[in-house]
């Protein structure tokens, strides 16, 4: 067990690599910036409700954008080059058990989105709500814990998707606008099935960001959150223990 | 039949032989042919035929989600007939005016499922060079695409319009006289969705013809799209705050938004008020005609560069 | 079709052979890509031939453990290798696909391999084993700036840093130049000197012929045949052998052997003599007193379809 947990560290680092260096990172990073760009556009042209401003950006661009997009990146990502390029027998014909694999990949995506989501939010809080008191700190902390929340259990999700089907990328994206942006605000009950949803609910906890509060408390959204996870995880584990090539031209 | 023993060049120390290989010298189709032959086969590729099952999934289930609303309208046709009657408020339902505004969502990911299958494909597996070395130029290519992506979402979204045309004619006590009534109320239609599926389509390949990864362009297309949308308002609203006369400009760069507003001017209703004041919808038209320009523009120019 | 002894399946795991398949099938819907097949490998170079979708990497993933066997037994050092990876401590596996992490060193990918087998100080064994596969030079360059050639050596060297017990190639030689395969060729004849099973797949024949000690050729998915090379072309009895014999007086030493009962066919050609014959054995009897016979001294006798490929090319046709 201790040999098979030593391993990790290493799963990490690969795909951390394997994540990194590639156009489209730039491009994230690039899209990351943007809250952070625009804070400091609304502290210096109206410092007065930079916050609120502030606000609407994190609802708007930072939670509804940059962390799906992140996620659906990094999470089918982590899986995805290796499947795609049948490298992962690379890591499958080793002494490893699955979930070992599994967990160490799913430590890379999560670690690489929520460094990308946080330090976007966290920066743009530091210029835009910081300033305005403790009230603004406490929405920040809202902010932050909100992408932590939303990166584990969007990654968490798209990681089992990345080895049941080739089209994880666009079904990922097509969940997280239409399941999450349109339906879950036309239809009240889905509110339970939706990460954005347990992603306000936590955030609730520190400061509530919106007049109304989050649909789901806090202990709810953060056990549903649980067996998001869970549940993904186990998937991801069964489908990669049954892993069988495609039948090649041989 | 093959003349393997009488050599058609030849000296002692070798020969080549007539294989019976003949050569086509009679009349050979233009460009206006090859682009039609692309037009066509795009246009079908969009829709997913000729190909198999699932490539069908997508394009017709959008399409048809996107004409759900007026179909139910439809169906429904008499007891909200009767429901305008007793209230009096036709608030609620679906008009050619209002329609893209409420489901443009569907039209985005029809762009967003399918544009990347039209341009990326070719750039993935490398076959442009057989189709700019024919008749067929660089440019042209380019044009055919984005017309092909054009019509197919003209199709979406005159689809619900003549849904609702029908409906609204059968609502009314003779039909005759109602299609004579609507039919100045629905033609302004076609002019403002053609617009629409021009814009849509010329951000959508302008954009994703620059990734050979289906997937990324998708993504691409998404974060172009969402952001467009949050960004220029918030923008805007800093800048009505601040005191900035220009940041009104800014709203005029909304993709979807700036598209729908646009068909108001060609229904002649006046911009929601939540548009800014200074803008009419005429604005929005001669913008979303420019955005058409550019995105066109790029589109040709990336295919101009494109090293194949 | 030869088919080797099979040992009893509860042989104690001293006694069991390291690659061991018992009437072992796959099959995808209709497709049937491996059919009914039984063979026992222990230490020595085994080469896996077939043409194109005979199934042999089918075969291999079955022994690497990515396929279950939809019917049959596969054995791996006693166990089977399907949901179990602790077997691959013993089994190296050489893919054929050919991308790696490119953005590695050679020897940041040799450790990476080392590392996830569980071996702690394993400096020295990534640097035995790159130079092993003779890639000390290029060990700190990116594995995305390596030759074709070079990134299958690189492969060879992730496989048996942790010094298997069983080697598992699939087509290793592609790619690589004339010395680079001898090179591996030689690698795999000490490793199987040392013990080691060896199983690789190939379309090339003549490194086979040269390294293999044993042939196992899949045709459709079915064992067409298996052994000792040789040994096959001497059961391929209904194929006569063709024989070409330089003498002092070709015409002469014809007319002599076509009324032999041994031989059944004789061809005079410009500098030599085809004699085909369907007992090899009994026409190497009477040649010597043929020719004594005749008064033709003999300069070459030259069996003209002894190699591997006639061997291959008349399985494959039958």
């Amino acid at each position: 067990m201790a040999a098979s947990l030593s391993v990790i560290p290493e799963i990490i680092r690969i795909t951390v690599r394997q994540l990194l260096g590639r156009r489209r990172t730039l491009l994230l990073l690039l899209l990351a910036a943007l809250p952070v760009l625009l804070a400091f556009i609304f502290q210096l042209a109206v410092p007065a409700n930079a916050d609120k401003y502030a606000n609407v950006v994190f609802d708007t661009v930072s939670l509804s954008v940059i962390l799906p997009l992140a996620a659906v990146l990094f999470g089918t990502g982590a899986f995805g080059a290796e499947n795609d390029e049948g490298t992962i027998l690379y890591l499958l014909a080793k002494p490893i058990p699955r979930w070992v694999i599994v967990a160490g990949k799913t430590f890379a995506a999560v670690g690489m989105t929520v460094a990308m989501t946080v330090g976007a939010v966290l920066l743009a809080g530091l210029v835009d709500l910081f300033p305005s008191g403790p009230d603004g700190i406490a929405a920040t902390e809202a902010q932050v814990a909100a992408m932590v929340v939303g990166s584990v259990c969007y990654v968490a999700l798209f990681i089992p998707m990345s080895l049941l089907t080739r089209r994880a990328l666009v079904i990922g994206i097509g969940y997280a606008l239409v399941w999450e942006v349109t339906l879950s605000s036309l239809l009240p009950g889905i509110a339970n099935l939706s990460i954005r949803q347990y992603a306000l609910g936590v955030a609730d906890w520190f400061f509530q960001i919106h007049k109304e509060p989050a649909r789901l408390s806090s202990t709810t959204a953060v056990i549903l959150a649980g067996v998001l996870v869970a549940v993904a995880l186990v998937l991801a584990n069964w489908r990669l223990s049954r892993f069988e090539l495609p039948g090649g031209s041989d | 039949m093959s003349d393997v023993d009488r050599p058609i060049a030849g000296s002692p120390a070798g020969n080549i032989y007539d294989l019976g290989y003949r050569h086509y010298e009679g009349k050979r189709h233009g460009r206006w042919y090859s682009a039609w032959a692309l037009y066509v086969d795009s246009l079908r590729g969009i829709w997913g035929f000729g190909r198999p099952m699932s490539a069908k999934a997508a394009p017709f289930i959008l399409a048809g989600l996107y004409a759900f609303a007026a179909l139910i309208q439809l169906a429904f046709s008499s007891a909200f007939s009767q429901a305008v009657r007793t209230e009096g408020t036709t608030a609620g339902l679906f008009t050619y005016g209002n329609y893209f505004n409420r489901l443009w969502i569907f039209v985005l990911l029809f762009c967003v499922a399918q544009a990347p299958e039209v341009v990326c494909r070719d750039q993935r597996y490398r076959v442009l060079t057989l189709y700019f070395t024919r008749a067929l130029g660089r440019v042209d290519y380019a044009l055919v695409r984005l017309a092909s992506l054009a019509s197919a979402l003209l199709i979406v979204l005159l689809v619900p319009m003549i849904v609702l045309f029908i409906g609204d004619v059968l609502m009314g006590a003779d039909m005759f006289v109602a299609a004579a009534d609507e039919l100045p109320k629905a033609l302004p239609a076609i002019p403002a969705d053609l617009l629409v599926a021009s814009g849509m389509a010329a951000i959508s390949l302008g954009l994703s013809a620059y990734s050979p990864r289906r997937a990324y362009a998708a993504i691409g297309l998404l974060a172009y799209f969402l952001l467009m949308e949050a960004v220029p308002s918030i923008i805007y609203s800093v800048g009505a705050e601040a005191g900035w006369t220009w940041s009104d400009k800014l709203a005029l760069t909304t993709p979807i938004t700036g598209l729908d507003a646009a068909t108001n001017w060609f229904f002649g209703v006046p911009l929601n008020p939540s548009y800014p004041v200074t803008l009419g919808s005429d604005a929005y038209v001669v913008a979303s005609v420019l955005g058409v320009l550019v995105f066109a523009t790029v589109l040709v120019s990336r295919y101009r560069r494109i090293s194949a | 079709m030869t088919v080797q002894t099979l040992p009893a399946p509860n042989d104690s795991p001293l006694d069991a052979p390291a690659i061991e398949l018992i009437n072992a099938a796959r099959w995808y819907g209709n497709v049937v890509a491996v059919n009914d097949v039984s063979f026992s490998l222990g230490a020595g170079v085994t080469g896996l031939l077939g043409p194109n979708g005979a199934g042999k990497t089918t075969l291999l993933h079955m022994l690497a453990g990515f396929l279950a066997p939809s019917a049959g037994i596969v054995r791996v050092l006693g166990r089977s290798p399907h949901g179990d990876p602790s077997v691959y401590r013993q089994i190296g596996l050489v893919p054929e696909r050919e991308s790696v992490y490119s953005f590695l060193s050679g020897y940041e990918y040799v450790r990476f391999n080392a590392r996830l087998q569980g071996m702690k100080n394993a400096d020295s064994a990534v640097r035995a084993a790159i130079a092993r596969v003779g890639l000390e030079d290029a060990a700190d360059r990116a594995l995305g700036t390596y030759s074709k050639g070079m990134r299958q050596r690189a492969k060879v060297a992730g496989a048996l840093v942790h010094d298997p017990q069983v080697l598992l190639l699939d087509e290793p030689f592609n790619g690589m130049d004339p010395r680079q395969r001898m090179a591996m060729m030689d690698l795999l004849g000490e490793m199987a000197n040392a013990g080691r099973t060896i199983l690789f797949s190939s379309h090339i024949l003549e490194e086979v012929e040269r390294v293999a000690t044993e042939i196992l050729v899949l045709v459709a998915g079915r064992l067409a045949a298996s052994g000792d090379f040789r040994a096959i072309r001497a059961l391929m009895t209904d194929r006569p052998h063709t024989i070409t014999i330089r003498s002092s007086d070709d015409r002469k030493l014809a007319t002599t052997l076509i009324s032999d009962p041994a031989v059944f066919a004789v061809e005079l050609r410009q500098n030599a003599l085809s004699v085909q014959t369907s007992h090899l054995s009994a026409f190497r009897r009477i040649i010597a007193t043929a020719s004594k016979s005749a008064g033709v001294r003999l300069k070459e006798v030259e069996p003209a379809d002894e190699s591997l490929e006639s061997v291959f090319d008349y399985l494959v046709r039958r």
